[in-house]
């Protein structure tokens, strides 16, 4: 039985446990993983739950396995640990350089895959596009047994799933892809991107683009696909300055998020820039 | 409920809250004032110190999850007061400044040369992004970084 709710922090000792004390605690509680972005939370004057449960420690949380089918990446995972995991293995350039180019290298120690993911009010994860362009799924543990849903679908319903929910991790299914992530932060490094572009595509012998994914994160509340570019590149050659100017053409599908670091209009304004650098990634991979 | 932790070596136990930042334990209670609070949402470095051999901002580590886990701060590196081979060259290459931002850069790169010994220029300045200093030694700091990684 875990411990009572009240108190801020009650460390999981396995996943069955987390999710009993997650259902436990209600609306009140929520997972703490890395806890990098709860943690921040105080100095930028948002409010924390009264109770989160700490899940890093479970360790079927905290793995990677991979296999000639799938890769399965614990919720835990940091990026670590994501980045050792998956340098080198194919079709993974996108989500590795992702993974490489996210915060800074103390925090890649800590933020985990499935933080990126959960952290609703965090629209520059790179994550989120990396994966979505994978057509990654992710499972979900419930005091009810267990789900899986693509990673789209969980951006869409993550602040409303029912207390006691844990997303436990991420499977990609292997295929032969080219993928590629463009990032653009103000500074070079180290700080949150401007806007984001993940691409994943499948190549024909002739070299014809036979299937693609386009994913843009940070540019608005929630990273999201680009279907209407997707549609456009296939059955022709992957050639980034076409991408370039079809995703010029086609930008307006985007109304950019307005903040402090960046007006909407220019998050909009770089996305044909990083389209055709996340071809030039994908085909130089 | 208290929270048992090695710091530097030492068994150590905080019976702060468990949501509590471990840098505000480790400079308030237990005077390890190395390490420094600057932005508190782990974009700055200055609050680096490793846990578990590894280089995390302590200001986004909350106390509870550090049970039994070994913490070393800055205070750490110099070994029965002998600097660390890092902190020579740095002092040799006249790199501090106002100190704001240096340890957390001593454990950033500590760590890193562990890994990656002989690294090039780019690789150090990469390894850096995380570490703000607010007086803008940068350069002078990855050249000693860099004469380190090619002494070693």
């Amino acid at each position: 039985m875990p411990a009572s709710t009240g108190q801020c922090l009650y460390v999981a000792t396995s996943l069955s446990d987390a999710v009993a004390a997650l259902a436990d605690r209600g609306p009140a509680g929520a997972p703490l993983a890395g806890a990098t972005w709860i943690m921040r939370a105080p100095i930028r004057r948002e409010e924390r739950r009264s109770s989160y449960v700490g899940i890093g420690g479970i360790a079927e949380l905290c793995a990677v396995e991979l296999t000639d089918d799938e890769i399965r990446i614990g919720a835990c995972v940091t990026h670590a640990r994501l980045i050792a995991a998956l340098a080198g293995a194919e079709g993974c350039d996108g989500l590795v350089a992702a993974a490489g180019g996210a915060a800074n290298p103390a925090v890649r120690q800590m933020a985990t895959v499935g933080g990126n993911l959960c952290a609703s009010d965090f629209p520059a994860s790179d994550l989120s596009p990396a994966l979505l362009c994978l057509d990654a799924s992710v499972e979900l543990r419930t005091p009810g047994g267990r789900e899986r849903m693509p990673v789209g679908r969980l951006l869409d319903v993550r602040c409303t799933l029912e207390p006691g929910t844990l997303v436990t991790g991420v499977v990609i299914a292997r295929k032969s892809l080219r993928t590629g992530h463009a990032r653009l932060p103000l500074r070079k490094a180290g700080d949150y991107p401007v806007a984001i572009v993940s691409m994943a595509a499948a190549l024909g012998s002739d070299g014809l683009v036979e299937d693609i994914k386009v994913a843009v994160g940070s540019v608005e509340a929630s990273a999201r696909r680009w279907p209407q570019l997707e549609e456009q590149l296939l059955g022709r050659p992957l050639d980034p300055a076409r991408a370039h100017e079809l995703a010029k053409a086609g930008a307006g599908v985007f109304a950019g998020r307005e903040s402090v670091e960046a007006p909407g209009w220019y998050r909009v304004q770089v996305l044909p820039t990083l389209v055709r650098r996340a071809a030039q990634a994908a085909l130089a991979g | 409920m208290p929270t048992n932790l090695v710091i530097n070596g030492e068994d150590r136990i905080s019976s702060r809250g468990s949501m509590t930042p471990l840098i505000d334990v480790l400079r308030d209670e237990f005077f390890l004032t190395g390490a420094k609070v600057a932005c508190r949402e782990g974009i700055c470095g200055a609050c680096t110190v490793h846990l578990d051999g590894r280089p995390v901002v302590s200001c986004l580590v909350p106390l509870g999850t550090v049970e039994g886990r070994d913490v070393r701060t800055v205070e750490s590196l110099a070994v029965a007061g002998e600097p660390s081979p890092l902190q020579l060259i740095m002092e040799e290459h006249d790199v501090v400044q106002c100190g704001m931002c240096f340890p957390g850069i001593l454990m950033v790169l500590t760590s890193f040369f562990q890994e990656r010994p002989h690294a090039e220029r780019d690789e150090i300045k990469a390894a850096l992004v995380g570490n703000i200093c607010r007086c803008t030694g940068y350069e002078r700091l990855v050249d000693a970084a860099v004469a380190l990684a090619r002494r070693s």
